[in-house]
C-alpha cells in the first residue's frame, strides 16, 4: 500500500476547500479515493496518506489526489481537459536497446512556477511510481530535467561499462556507468537490472552531454530540478511501453496542474519503422450498461442519475443512447479494465451509506467439516483430563525439529525467503513446538500439563501441491514425577472415550527413552507414538523436569472412527 | 500451660530450634510439614500471639528470551559499536551489521540505541554511522545487569546496588527483563510466644485433623474431636486444564457462521500461485507475489494444478485480454509455468477459489474458512509472519451490494455486537466493488474489521461461475484483541504460560 506525504496548506489550495485540519472530516473525504490519513506533522505541516488501492498510482501524489476529490466534493464536474502542443523534441532510440530497456517517452512542460514543497512532492511521486507501478525501476524508471539546459534532439542509446563517465547526481566527480554500479548508491541498490547486460542504457543531448544512465541515476549537471527550473523535460524509460506512457502521463499531468503547458515529443524506432508522439492525453471511451449497473449495485437509476454519478468521479459521458452510456475515461484511470470499475465510482459517488443493506433468506445450512466435530471432541477430552491447550506457529526451524529432539533430520517444506532464521520450514511433527513451551516455562509452577491440535506438513509427490497437511494432537506432561504410566493413563482414557480398541507396540525413537517408548495402534494401524522423553533431548531444550508425551495422527484416527461407523 | 494442636506445636517448636526466625520453606524443610499445613498452624499461633507473621515483598528479576540473546551476545548497540570500530569509525549501515553479524530484528534498536547512548552519529541521507569521539569502552550499568542476570539466574530488585535497580527499570522498558512481585512470610517468635515454650505446652490430643475412612465406618468418629480448620488459611492454586483463549474464540466465530448458514471450506497450506494469486486475477507481476510479498517453496518449486485445462486457459486469457469478460486484461504474457510456483498460503480466498470450482458447490451457497496464512512480515505490535483469516463466500444469482451490505451488518451484529455500522470504499485486486466495515459499540467506539466485495467477472467467469460471488473477510485478530483487552498481536501466539493459565474464561 502506496503512503504519500502531502503539504497540508498546499493540498487544501489545491483542493479548494479548507478543512481547518479536521482529521474526521479529511478521513471522510479521503475515503473516496480509498485513503486514510495516518499521521499529521502539525509542526512540518505534512499529512501522512496511505492510499489503499494499489491500481491508481494517479492518486499517489498531491496534484493527483486533488483532482480525483474535486469532482466528489463537487467543485468541478465531468472530464478535466488536458491538452497537449505539437512535438517540439526528437528522440532517437537504438535498436541494442531492445532486450534491455526498449521503451522511453518524452514530454516538455513550460512555465511551471516551482517551490521547494512542489519540487519534493515530485521527487515523492517520482520515488513512489518507480517503487511500486515501476517495480522497483524494473519497468518503469522517470527522469526529471531543466528542458533549457538540454540541447535536443536526444540519442537513447547503449554504452559499453567504461566508455562514457559523467557526474552522477549528488557526487562531484566523474564516475564511469561501471563505478557508478559500484560505488553510487544507487548503482549498488538498482544495478542489478542491467548488469547482466555487456552495454548499458544512456540517453544524452546532441552535444553529447549525458542526461542520465537508466535507471540508475541522472546527471549531476542536466538531471535535476530546482526553484529557478521554467522548463521541465519528463523522461520515463522502460520494458513495457504502455507503462512507459502510462507513468510518463501521471507526472506530466502533475505539473500541467501546475499550471504548466504540455509539449510533446516525437520517439524515432529506427529499427521498428516507428514513429511515436508523447505524451497521448487523450481519453478514451467505454460503453455502460444501465441495467448492469442497477443489476450490481441493486438500485434503480435512471440513466440521467447515472450519467450524474459518472461526472462526480469526474467521468465524461459523451452520449446516452437507450439504455446505454457513452463513457469516457480519462487517461489517468489505467485501473478502469472493465464497466464493473465504472460500477464502483458510480456506488461510491452515490454513497455506500445511503444504500440500504439487505439479509437475503437463502435456503443454505451451514455446517463445519465431518471431521472439525470429530478434532473438537478430541480437544474437549484433553481439557477434561486436565491439559492445557496451547497455540504455536506452524513456521519453524531443522534445529528445533530435529536436532534438539536427537532424531535424524527429515526433508520439510522449507520456504526459499525467511524473514528471521529461526522461522525457515513448516513443521513435520508437533511435539518440538510443545518441548519449546516448556522452556519458555521452567520457572512457572508445575505439573505443566499441555497439549496442541494442529497441523503439520509433509512432502508428498502424490498431491497436487506435492505436499501434504495432516490434523496432529501432541501432548505433554512435565513434573517432577512425571512418567510412563501417567502419560499411558491418559490415551488409554483418550481412546476409551473415543470409542476405539488399541494396542500398544515395543519402538525405538531416539526421541524417548530407550525400552519407555512405543507405537499406538488402532485395527493394527499405526496411528501415533507415546513415550518418556530422552534426558538428552530435556538437556536440550534445559528441561529440568521429567516428561512424558504422546503425539497422534488425528486423520488416521478420525479414518478408523469413520471405517467404525460404515 | 498453653493448649496447642499437634502441626501448631511443631511448628512452633521448629521456629524455636531455627534461632526464633525463619520462612515457610524453611520451616517445611525443618518440620516435614506441608505449606498449606505450616499456613494454617502459624495463623493459628499468631491468633494466640505467640508468633508474629511479617510480610516481605520481593520482586525478582530474570532475563526474557531476547534479553537472555543479548546476554550472550552483547547488546545490538554494543555488537554495532564494535563492528563500527573494527571498521575504522566510519562506515555504511549495511557494512557495519554485516560485520556485527547483528540480527535483521535488532538492526533499528542498535541504530536507535547509539544514538541515545551517543556513541555515533547516524547520517540517514547517506545511510552511514560514524563515531563519536573515542568509543566508549566501559562496560555500562545495563550491560553489567545483563550479565549479572545471565543464565536462568533471578534476582531479587532488593538485593541489588542502587544504581543497578534503576537499570532495571531501562532494561525492563527495553522489554529485555521479566519482573515478578513474590511475598515472602517470616514468622516470629513473640516474647509470649518464647514465655511459653519455657513454661511447656500442653498439647490437644484427642482433636483429629484428618477424617479418615476407618474413623467412618467404625464409628469411631463420634468419640473424637475434629479439629476446627481456619477456614481463611491460603491453599496451593490449582491450574485446570483450558481451551487455548483464541481458540475458543475462533469457535464461537464458527459456531455462528454455521448459525448464520455458512458451510465450511478447506484446502491446503502450500498452494499453487495459481489458486493463490492467477484464479483471483492478481497479475504475474503484482508486488504481492514478490519475495516481500509470499513465502516461496524452496524445494519443491513447482506443484501440478488439477482443475480443468479450460479453466487454466480462461484465466491465462482473462489476464492477457480479458478473455469474454469485457474486460481488457493486464496484457502481458501470462506464464503457465509460474502459475504452479508452490507458496504458503498467503490469504484464505485460495479456499473459496477452490470451493468455486468444486462439483460439489451449491448455488446458492454460503461458505467459510478458518486457516493459518503466511506473510513474510517483520513481526511487531500488530504484525505477524503467521496469522489466522476468516473468510468467505456467498455465492446466488441477483446478488448486489445491498446483500454484500447485509453480510456485513449481519456479521457486525451477530459477530462484532455493533450498534451501528459504517461502509468505506475498500480496495482488493480481486473484488469490485470493494467495501470495508467499520462497527461502532458503545463500550469501545469504531472498528474497523471487516473487508469484502463482489468477485471481478475477470475472476468468476473463467472459473465457470455465471452468478455474483460475494466475498468477505472478518479481521478476526483484531476482534480478539478488543474482546481480551490486549494491544499487541503477538500476545495471540504468547508462550507465556502464566498469562494462559491466568486467563478468565469470560
Amino acid at each position: 500500500m502506496p503512503t504519500i506525504d502531502v503539504d497540508y496548506v498546499d493540498f487544501e489550495r489545491l483542493l479548494g476547500i479548507e478543512l481547518h485540519k479536521d482529521m474526521e472530516k479529511l478521513n471522510d473525504i479521503l475515503a473516496l479515493v480509498k485513503g486514510e490519513a495516518k499521521l499529521f506533522d502539525e509542526e512540518e505541516g505534512i499529512v501522512s496518506i496511505e492510499i489503499k488501492d494499489t491500481n491508481r498510482p494517479d492518486v499517489w501524489n498531491i496534484e493527483g489526489l486533488a483532482r480525483a476529490l474535486r469532482g466528489f466534493l463537487g467543485i468541478e464536474k465531468g472530464l478535466r481537459h488536458y491538452a497537449v502542443g505539437k512535438p517540439i523534441m526528437e528522440v532517437h532510440v537504438d535498436k541494442r536497446l531492445r532486450n534491455i530497456r526498449p521503451y522511453i517517452g518524452c514530454s516538455i512542460v513550460k512555465d511551471v512556477k516551482l517551490s521547494d514543497t512542489i519540487i519534493r512532492g515530485f521527487m515523492h511521486l517520482q520515488d513512489k511510481l518507480d517503487q511500486t507501478y515501476g517495480r522497483n525501476r524494473q519497468r518503469t524508471s522517470i527522469g526529471l530535467y531543466d528542458f533549457s539546459l538540454i540541447t535536443p534532439p536526444l540519442s537513447y542509446i547503449v554504452a559499453k561499462p567504461t566508455e562514457i563517465s559523467f557526474v552522477p547526481l549528488g557526487f562531484e566527480e566523474k564516475m564511469s556507468l561501471k563505478e557508478i554500479l559500484k560505488r553510487h548508491p544507487k548503482g549498488i541498490e538498482y544495478g542489478h537490472i542491467v548488469s547482466g547486460h555487456s552495454v548499458y542504457p544512456i540517453l544524452l543531448d546532441s552535444k553529447g552531454n549525458v542526461l542520465s544512465f537508466p535507471p540508475i541515476i541522472n546527471s549531476n549537471d542536466l538531471g535535476k530540478i530546482t526553484e529557478i527550473t521554467k522548463h521541465v523535460l519528463v523522461e520515463v524509460t522502460g520494458t513495457l511501453h504502455e507503462t512507459v506512457l502510462n507513468t510518463l502521463n501521471m507526472v506530466t499531468l502533475s505539473l500541467i496542474d501546475r499550471g504548466g503547458k504540455a509539449y510533446s515529443a516525437t520517439i524515432h524506432y529506427p529499427h521498428e519503422k516507428l514513429e511515436v508522439v508523447t505524451p497521448k492525453l487523450e481519453s478514451w471511451l467505454m460503453d455502460l450498461d444501465v441495467e448492469y449497473v442497477n443489476k450490481v449495485i441493486g438500485l434503480s437509476l435512471s440513466p440521467k442519475q447515472i450519467a450524474k454519478l459518472l461526472a462526480k468521479a469526474e467521468f465524461g459521458v459523451k452520449k446516452i443512447e437507450n439504455a446505454k452510456l457513452h463513457v469516457q475515461i480519462p487517461c489517468y484511470r489505467i485501473d478502469v479494465m472493465h464497466p464493473i470499475d465504472l460500477v464502483e465510482d458510480i456506488a461510491i459517488a452515490y454513497g455506500y451509506n445511503a444504500i440500504r443493506p439487505l439479509w437475503r433468506k437463502l435456503p443454505t445450512t451451514g455446517g463445519m467439516k465431518l471431521e472439525q466435530g470429530l478434532l473438537n471432541i478430541a480437544r474437549e477430552l484433553m481439557v477434561g483430563f486436565g491439559f492445557q491447550e496451547v497455540l504455536t506457529y506452524t513456521l519453524t526451524n531443522p534445529e528445533n525439529l530435529f536436532t534438539k529432539m536427537n532424531c535424524k533430520r527429515e526433508r520439510t517444506v522449507k520456504v526459499a525467503n525467511p524473514k528471521v532464521q529461526t522461522l525457515t520450514c513448516l513443521r513435520n511433527w508437533l511435539l518440538p513446538n510443545l518441548m519449546e513451551f516448556l522452556s519458555n516455562n521452567l520457572h512457572m509452577e508445575y505439573p505443566q500439563k499441555l497439549f496442541e491440535l494442529g497441523i503439520v506438513t509433509l512432502l508428498d509427490e502424490k498431491e497436487e501441491t506435492k505436499t501434504r497437511d495432516e490434523n496432529r494432537l501432541a501432548a505433554v506432561i512435565s513434573h517432577a514425577n512425571a512418567n510412563f504410566s501417567e502419560i499411558k493413563s491418559t490415551i488409554d482414557a483418550f481412546f476409551m472415550n473415543m470409542g476405539l480398541e488399541w494396542q500398544i507396540q515395543e519402538t525405538v525413537h531416539s526421541s524417548f527413552i530407550d525400552g519407555r517408548v512405543g507405537i499406538l495402534l488402532v485395527n493394527g494401524i499405526n496411528v501415533g507414538i507415546i513415550g518418556e522423553i530422552n534426558p538428552k533431548v530435556l538437556n536440550a531444550w534445559k528441561l529440568e523436569n521429567p516428561t512424558a508425551a504422546f503425539e497422534l495422527n488425528m486423520e488416521k484416527i478420525i479414518k478408523q472412527l469413520n471405517a467404525g461407523n460404515k | 500451660m498453653v493448649e496447642l494442636r499437634e502441626q501448631e506445636r511443631k511448628t512452633l517448636l521448629a521456629i524455636e530450634r531455627l534461632g526464633g526466625v525463619a520462612s515457610v520453606e524453611q520451616l517445611t524443610k525443618e518440620s516435614g510439614l506441608s505449606d498449606t499445613a505450616i499456613m494454617r498452624a502459624a495463623l493459628a499461633l499468631q491468633d494466640k500471639a505467640l508468633i508474629r507473621i511479617r510480610e516481605e515483598r520481593r520482586s525478582t528479576v530474570r532475563l526474557n528470551a531476547e534479553g537472555r540473546i543479548h546476554a550472550e551476545k552483547g547488546l545490538p548497540e554494543r555488537r554495532l559499536i564494535n563492528a563500527l570500530d573494527r571498521l575504522g569509525g566510519k562506515a555504511t549501515l549495511e557494512k557495519i551489521v554485516e560485520k556485527a553479524g547483528l540480527e535483521k530484528q535488532f538492526i533499528p534498536i542498535a541504530l536507535g540505541w547509539v544514538q541515545r547512548k551517543k556513541w555515533a552519529a547516524f547520517d540517514a541521507k547517506a545511510n552511514t554511522l560514524q563515531i563519536l569521539g573515542s568509543i566508549q569502552k566501559k562496560e555500562g550499568n545495563d550491560e553489567k545487569l545483563l550479565k549479572l542476570l545471565s543464565g536462568k539466574d533471578q534476582r531479587a530488585i532488593e538485593d541489588l546496588s542502587s544504581e543497578l535497580r534503576e537499570t532495571v527499570q531501562i532494561l525492563k522498558g527495553r522489554k529485555l527483563l521479566e519482573v515478578e512481585e513474590k511475598t515472602k512470610r517470616i514468622f516470629e517468635i513473640t516474647e509470649e510466644g518464647w514465655d511459653t515454650l519455657r513454661r511447656g505446652i500442653k498439647i490437644v490430643t484427642e482433636e483429629i485433623t484428618q477424617l479418615t475412612p476407618e474413623l467412618v465406618v467404625s464409628g469411631k468418629w463420634r468419640k473424637v474431636k475434629l479439629q476446627k480448620y481456619n477456614i481463611k488459611a491460603p491453599v496451593a492454586k490449582t491450574w485446570p486444564g483450558k481451551k487455548h483463549p483464541y481458540m475458543r474464540f475462533l469457535d464461537e466465530v464458527k459456531e455462528k457462521l454455521v448459525t448464520l448458514g455458512f458451510k465450511e471450506m478447506t484446502g491446503p497450506t502450500v498452494e499453487t500461485s495459481f489458486f493463490n494469486f492467477d484464479a483471483l486475477y492478481m497479475p504475474q507481476d503484482h508486488p504481492a507475489r514478490e519475495i516481500f510479498g509470499i513465502y516461496l517453496v524452496k524445494s519443491p518449486k513447482y506443484g501440478r494444478i488439477d482443475a480443468n485445462k479450460r479453466v487454466l486457459l480462461n484465466v491465462k486469457k482473462a489476464h492477457e485480454n480479458g478473455w469474454k469478460t469485457g474486460s481488457t486484461g493486464w496484457r502481458y504474457d501470462y506464464s503457465l509455468k509460474e502459475s504452479k510456483r508452490l507458496i504458503l498460503r498467503g490469504h484464505g480466498t485460495c479456499q473459496s477459489v477452490r470451493t468455486l470450482l468444486s462439483k460439489d458447490l451449491e448455488i446458492p451457497g454460503r461458505y467459510f474458512s478458518i486457516v493459518r496464512c503466511y506473510r513474510p512480515e517483520v513481526v511487531d505490535k500488530t504484525h505477524l509472519t503467521e496469522f489466522n483469516q476468516v473468510e468467505g463466500i456467498v455465492v446466488d444469482k441477483n446478488l448486489t451490494l445491498r446483500d454484500l451490505l447485509g453480510v456485513l451488518e449481519k456479521f457486525a451484529i451477530d459477530i462484532a455486537g455493533a450498534d451501528e455500522v459504517k461502509f468505506k470504499p475498500d480496495y482488493f485486486p480481486f473484488t469490485e466493488p470493494s467495501v470495508e466495515l467499520s462497527a461502532y459499540r458503545k463500550s469501545y467506539g469504531w472498528i474497523e474489521f471487516g473487508g469484502s466485495g463482489i468477485f471481478r467477472p475477470e475472476v468468476t467467469l473463467p472459473l465457470g461461475i455465471g452468478v455474483p460471488v460475494i466475498a468477505w473477510g472478518l479481521g478476526v485478530d483484531r476482534l480478539y484483541m478488543l474482546k481480551a483487552e490486549i494491544g499487541d498481536i503477538r500476545q495471540i501466539f504468547t508462550q507465556d504460560l502464566n498469562w494462559i493459565r491466568r486467563r478468565e474464561m469470560l
